[in-house]
């Protein structure tokens, strides 16, 4: 599981270019969207739900699914762990 | 201030050619919204027929289309240097991305000379406003002294690019688009091209007033939830407005969730919740850079005979403010109109137009 | 009136780290809406209340190219995954956006595409958006993106006295 966090984290990183940051610096039960966190958005939720199905085959049809699996990374690795299909 | 007026209007869209086609449509449900399975994933939308079309570019094809119609309708000829052309379009020849100069600015040239206009054009590309904002545009230049007349197009076709890039937006409807409706969904892409001349002459008794552009300084696609930009555009227009004339507010009713909303609190902080509202994209979609000029041209012929149109897909209120969404046709003694829209960048544009004496 | 430049080719993350360095959705943005926030930090940084909400300054963006380099990249992920985070800059107006999200400018915003860069015409436009009698102030800006690497990038801070005098 914790090779999984890690390589979300990057992928999140990536994905979002959330630049200057490092695995690190990304707590796993922090929440990824709201003030606290990340402070992702909506668009970041968009851009979360095609990581997903380009890397792991897992297809989420709305933003509002998106927003329970995108909690937190350790939330987002459980569920990505249950779920791939690749 | 000069005095601007509509002298001439064309159309090119699925359920017609003329004015009188669109607004009979509309009255009537009819509507140009199928199924399309191309492409990975199907998609709900109002599109041309391109059957016996070969020519480079379909987009610049429509808007000249119409645009001749209009030119005609105001009995103007093109080449005179007194007449302004502002091109209105999101995408523009964008599915030519691969193989073209796809600026909107090319397209523009093209356009102007294959109408044999003597004047450069300028485009106004303000995402779903940008009909709205061209229209304004070419206001500012008739009161400017710039020209004497300025035709105002405004085209949109749609491509894989636009779709693909809604539905993974997640903003399109597999089902017709349910403008402020409790079951709305999405929105659906359509296709159309739509074009006025407008004039210092008053040779119509339609007169665009004035309008506003405001941005919602909030996020670039997602709309403001105290409809900030779409109040203060209507709030610059209230005190222009005669409210026993007004006959209804089209506003731009998209069917996604948060754009209806949005434009149900602006409504509602600007004190309109007693008028009329309609929306018209159950019949033709979400026309982009021509819809602002389309629904305009729509509205006007709906004034002129007395009726607010019905808003097709609408049944049950589904948004947090008690709007009067027009569900039936609706007569009207009123002879002013508020035409609303909102777009991505955070834009919000609002303008008024009425009815005079008879010329 | 104020007048600021980026030049062609400048390394764009480090002046945003030299000009603001607090607004990480800058490495988020298409390079013509980075061009459109750091012309503007450069006009702007220095003024009093630059952050208090105001609708009496208009946002005026002009180009050739609009959006064209951010569509190719956005069409380029067509293929397999569409980006949604792509897509929405292949607007050329999302750079007012971003100019007015930064400064809480809630006043008019508008990108024009002209056929060149046209100093006559330009001002024209500008001019004619004064008739809006809200706005007293405009950021204005040419801003036309070959690449990600080549561009034309200008800006002025104009007042509604400089525009009509």
């Amino acid at each position: 599981m914790n090779e999984l966090i890690n390589e979300l984290k990057l992928k999140v990183i990536d994905a979002l270019n959330l630049e200057g940051m490092t695995p690190e610096d990304i707590d796993d039960n922090a929440p990824l969207f709201g003030d606290q966190g990340l402070g992702l958005d909506s668009i970041d939720v968009l851009e979360l739900i095609v990581l997903l199905e380009k890397n792991y085959g897992i297809r989420l049809a709305t933003p509002q699914e998106g927003k329970e699996v995108f909690k937190s990374i350790a939330v987002m690795a459980e569920y990505v762990a249950a779920n791939r299909k690749k | 201030m000069t005095k601007v007026y509509c002298t001439g209007c064309g159309v090119v869209t699925p359920v017609g050619d003329t004015p009188e086609a669109v607004f009979q449509a509309v009255r009537t449900g009819r509507s140009a919204l199928r199924l399309y399975q191309a492409g990975p994933e199907p998609y709900v939308a109002s599109l041309l027929s391109r059957e016996g079309f070969d020519g480079p570019s379909f987009f610049e094809d429509i808007a000249v289309k119409a645009a001749r119609k209009a030119l005609e309708q105001a009995g103007l000829e093109p080449s005179c240097p007194r007449v302004g052309l502002v091109l209105s379009t999101i995408k523009g020849n964008v599915e030519l991305l691969d193989r073209e100069d796809v600026s909107l600015a090319a397209s523009a040239a093209r356009i102007a000379a294959a109408l044999g206009m003597s004047t450069p054009p300028v485009v106004v590309s303000n995402a779903c406003i940008s009909g709205l904002a061209a229209l304004l545009q070419g206001m500012r230049m008739l009161r400017d002294g710039a020209y004497d007349h300025v035709l105002v197009v405004g085209a949109e076709v749609q491509s894989r690019f636009i779709v693909s890039g809604f539905q993974s937006l997640k903003a399109l409807s597999l089902q017709p688009s349910k403008p402020f409706d409790a079951a709305r969904d999405g929105l659906n892409p359509g296709e159309a091209a739509a074009a006025m001349v407008l004039s210092g002459e008053k040779k119509s008794p339609w007169e665009l007033v004035d309008g506003a552009v405001r941005n919602d300084a909030n996020h670039i696609s997602g709309p403001s939830r105290t409809g900030e930009g779409s109040y203060n555009a209507l709030k610059y227009l209230l005190p222009l407005v005669n409210r026993e004339k007004l006959a209804f507010v089209n506003v731009h009713g998209t069917a996604t969730l948060y754009n209806d909303e949005m434009e149900a609190i602006a409504l509602d902080r600007a004190g309109l919740l007693d008028v009329p509202v309609n929306a018209l994209k159950g019949i033709f979609g979400h026309t982009m850079g021509a819809a602002g000029i389309l629904e305009s041209i729509v509205s006007m012929l709906a004034c002129d005979k007395g009726v607010v149109l019905p808003t097709r897909g609408f049944s049950e209120l589904g948004v947090s403010r008690p709007v009067r969404v027009s569900a039936q046709e609706m007569p009207t003694q009123g002879s002013e109109f508020i035409k609303l829209l909102s777009g991505f960048g955070g834009v919000n544009g609002a303008l008024l137009f009425r009815k005079g004496g008879a010329q | 009136m104020k007048h600021v430049t980026i030049p062609s080719g400048a390394d764009l993350s480090a002046l945003y780290r030299q000009l603001a360095g607090d607004y990480p959705k800058f490495f988020k943005m298409d390079v013509l809406s980075k061009l459109g926030f750091l012309l503007t930090e450069m006009l702007v940084a220095d003024e009093p209340d630059r952050f208090r909400p105001r609708e009496d300054r208009a946002v005026l963006v002009f180009s050739r190219e609009g959006c064209v380099a951010n569509d190719r990249h956005y069409a380029a992920t067509l293929a397999d995954f569409p980006s949604p985070a792509l897509f929405v800059y292949t607007l050329p107006n999302i750079v007012t956006g971003e100019i007015a999200i930064r400064n809480k400018y809630e006043g008019e915003t508008s990108a024009y595409v002209l056929e060149k860069y046209d100093e006559k015409r330009l001002w024209a436009l500008v001019k004619e958006a004064f008739q809006d009698r809200i706005t007293q102030s405009a950021v204005v800006a040419w801003i036309d993106c070959l690449s990600d690497t080549a561009w034309q990038a200008e800006a002025w801070l104009v007042t509604r006295e400089e525009i009509l005098k």
